[in-house]
């Protein structure tokens, strides 16, 4: 993929090597099935969109995670009016008691449910930082797409492992 | 980041079943094409309900026999279509934002607050007040077409009640407006520069 590809070529680079981490994203963003296809599709539609004007002035890693997690909180804020449940920060999160229904690391299909909801009530900001976590980003690359200062993702990394801990460890020492 | 790096989190993560979609240029030109017309045809469902609203006013001001209510029903139509108008300014029903691939998430989150707190909080100005001048002067026209006690106080009824229902609105706009600049306090706090 460089920057002398058509936006075509950048299009169907990046669905085949994104895809998986966007389908991710998305399922992140939207708990319904439905809004959730809906959702990944605009994604999708951005991103192919957004390439014809892609100038290689950042990583084409930066540019689709931007534009997807971009897409997404877009989505958020829309669907924030038709839905109660108030979104919190990660601070609130890692203050909130783990209750009876910790993560049980022995049955994944659980394990996963528990995680996506507890991400699913996250601020777009804060959900957008776990979830590059999740991926396996460093700091310096989430700092580059977020915008958030170096020091502000470390801090929030430092409580993304602390939450994710409390909840695994917890689970799975029961 | 390699597998043995990988924390328990990490792993549970990326390892759940997922396909990604892939689209050639031709299939991903037809959803664009498909998902513009979703937008078109919310926006047209906008448009035919004022124009449902618009219908009846329309004809009472085809048929009106003096000027005032001419004004009256004129200035309500207007007040309409100014509303309707600013609501697809304002972006009630938006296509995809321009900007997501140009801002950070911080800098596109923030803008996307600001421009909800905007909305919400001048709405007596696009969505109330376009309909006062017809309101008043449909008011002031009956008074004077109906000079009984009576009527008056009829119209002094009707005018509490949608007096009530506009306040009710911007209240509700103004607790909205406040959600929306607590949040962005809260990102300005977390992120000064």
């Amino acid at each position: 993929m460089t920057v002398d590809s058509t936006p075509d070529e950048l299009y169907h680079d990046a669905a085949r090597v994104y895809g998986a981490a966007l389908g991710r994203l998305a399922r992140a963003y939207e708990a319904d099935a439905d809004l959730c296809r809906d959702l990944l599709q605009e994604i999708h539609i951005a991103l192919w969109r957004s390439f014809s004007t892609f100038d290689g002035r950042c990583s084409l890693r930066t540019w689709i995670y931007r534009v997807a997690h971009n897409v997404a909180a877009s989505h958020v804020l829309r669907q924030r009016r038709t839905r109660s449940q108030a979104l919190v920060g990660l601070e609130e999160l890692e203050n909130m008691p783990a209750g009876n229904n910790t993560l049980q690391a022995a049955d994944r299909s659980h394990a996963l449910d528990r995680l996506l909801s507890m991400i699913q009530r996250l601020k777009p900001l804060d959900r957008h930082v776990i979830l590059s976590y999740l991926e396996g980003h460093d700091a310096a690359a989430i700092s580059e797409i977020t915008g958030l200062s170096l020091g502000n993702v470390a801090v929030k990394i430092h409580r993304i492992k602390n939450l994710l801990a409390r909840q695994f460890q917890q689970g799975e020492t029961r | 980041m390699t597998n043995e790096l990988r924390n328990p989190a990490q792993k549970l993560w990326q390892d759940q079943p997922m396909e990604g979609i892939t689209m050639s240029a031709e299939v991903i030109r037809k959803r664009a094409a498909k998902f513009e017309r979703k937008i078109m045809w919310r926006n047209v469902r906008e448009y035919v309900a004022a124009l449902i609203a618009a219908v009846p006013l329309g004809y009472f001001l085809v048929t009106a026999r003096d000027v005032f209510a001419q004004v009256t029903f004129g200035l309500l139509i207007a007040g309409l279509a100014w509303m309707v108008v600013q609501l697809h300014r304002k972006g009630s029903v938006r296509s995809i934002p321009t900007e997501v691939s140009t801002l950070t998430s911080l800098q596109f989150y923030r803008a996307e607050l600001e421009r909800q707190r905007e909305a919400v909080n001048t709405v007596w100005s696009w969505y109330l007040a376009p309909l006062i001048p017809g309101l008043l002067v449909y008011t002031v026209w009956s008074a004077i077409r109906s000079p009984r006690p009576a009527a008056w106080v009829g119209l002094a009824l009707m005018d509490a009640a949608i007096a009530g229902m506009f306040y009710v609105v911007w209240k509700m706009n103004v607790r909205a407006a406040r959600c929306l600049q607590r949040m962005i306090d809260e990102l300005k706090a977390e992120n000064p520069h």
